[in-house]
């Protein structure tokens, strides 16, 4: 099949790897070659399965989440989930500041904090409210439309996306103006 | 392909018989024990053997199509409920900013619970789940106390969102 035509280093090495050895028989060398310390371990073979789903664990996986093409469809539906949830931990956690240290965070307290901040903090908080607010509020309309059997192609998924994003876009501006 | 079949085959053999024959063993071990656990690695989980059919939940209206349709009801009159709220005043009309707190409590709690059944469930989770579920009930718990005790003992959320926007 192959030609195995000797030729360079290859017939050396294979001499040399091939070449009896006395390392075994001589005191002195055995000595000075250190001793392989490897612990073994008696498993029984019902132990394989054990071995296998550990190893099956440890096993890396291909890349699929991060190489999806960003789209208007699954970025919109996650940008809806990660809106909500935040907009939802600022009103859990309020409620709970609120309920452990009412004299902290009872409503004086907080609106003289926010109306000691300088202006550009506060058109910059306002505007990280309003918007996570605003495409939340236009998604959830979005997905109503969607259960009332609306939008359902994927034409209407886009032009209704589109249409979310431009009325986050001048919703946002309007509360951060009001 | 068909070598993972098998192997799978003879794991679930193993998995039922362990756990026709395990009574309570404390969690630990179960996690240690890797060939007792219903967890493949990027299998499906069985019970029992391949040929015994995907177990589900009981068909419940409540946890069902009522549930969907009490979800879709109160996100759409989340709708007029802020809008109302927001262009009277919570002081003036205390009742509907009370019923915009609850909504809006009821709503975030929803919102949660889907997240802990689409990443942390119960199925894949054994323990995780229900506790992360159990966790969520009881701060939403926390939650409407804090926000009846600021709605009564305070301006409301609609007042101090007002407040809090022009100040």
């Amino acid at each position: 099949m192959y030609s195995t035509r000797a030729v360079g280093l290859a017939p050396a090495f294979r001499q040399a790897a091939l070449r009896p050895r006395n390392v075994a028989r001589n005191p002195v060398l055995r000595t000075l070659i250190a001793k392989r310390t490897v612990q073994t371990e008696s498993l029984p073979p019902s132990a394989e399965q054990q071995i296998l789903n550990q190893q099956r664990l440890r096993r890396p996986s291909s890349p699929h989440f991060t190489i999806y093409q960003p789209q208007l469809t699954w970025i919109g539906s996650i940008a809806n989930r990660v809106t909500g949830a935040g907009l939802s931990v600022l009103l859990y956690g309020y409620a709970l500041a609120y309920l452990v240290a009412p004299g902290t965070f009872d409503s004086t307290h907080v609106i003289e904090f926010i109306g000691g901040l300088p202006d550009a903090l506060k058109y910059a908080g306002k505007a990280i409210l309003a918007a996570p607010f605003a495409y939340h509020s236009w998604n959830g309309l979005r997905h109503l439309g969607w259960d009332l059997g609306k939008f359902l192609t994927l034409k209407g998924a886009y032009t209704s996306g589109y249409a979310v994003l431009a009325a986050t876009a001048v919703s946002t501006v309007a509360l951060v103006f009001m | 392909m068909s070598s993972a079949l098998v192997a799978r085959a003879a794991f679930n053999r193993n998995v039922a018989s362990a756990l026709a024959r395990r009574s309570l063993r404390p969690l630990a071990v179960q996690a240690r024990g890797a060939a007792d656990s219903a967890y493949v690695p990027g299998g499906p989980i069985y019970r029992g053997t391949v040929n015994d059919p995907t177990p589900f939940p009981p068909p419940s209206k409540t946890h069902g199509s009522y549930h969907w349709a009490f979800e879709r009801l109160l996100s759409a009159g989340l709708v007029p409920l802020t809008v109302a709220a927001f262009a009277t005043s919570g002081t003036n009309y205390p009742i509907l900013d009370g019923l915009l707190g609850i909504s809006l409590v009821m709503h975030s709690h929803i919102g949660f619970d889907s997240i802990l059944v689409d990443y942390l469930h119960p199925r894949k989770f054994p323990f995780l789940g229900p506790a992360f579920t159990w966790l969520l009930r009881a701060t939403t718990v926390g939650v409407l106390v804090g926000v009846y005790q600021f709605n009564t003992n305070d301006i409301g959320l609609t007042e101090l969102i007002a407040k809090a926007w022009h100040a």
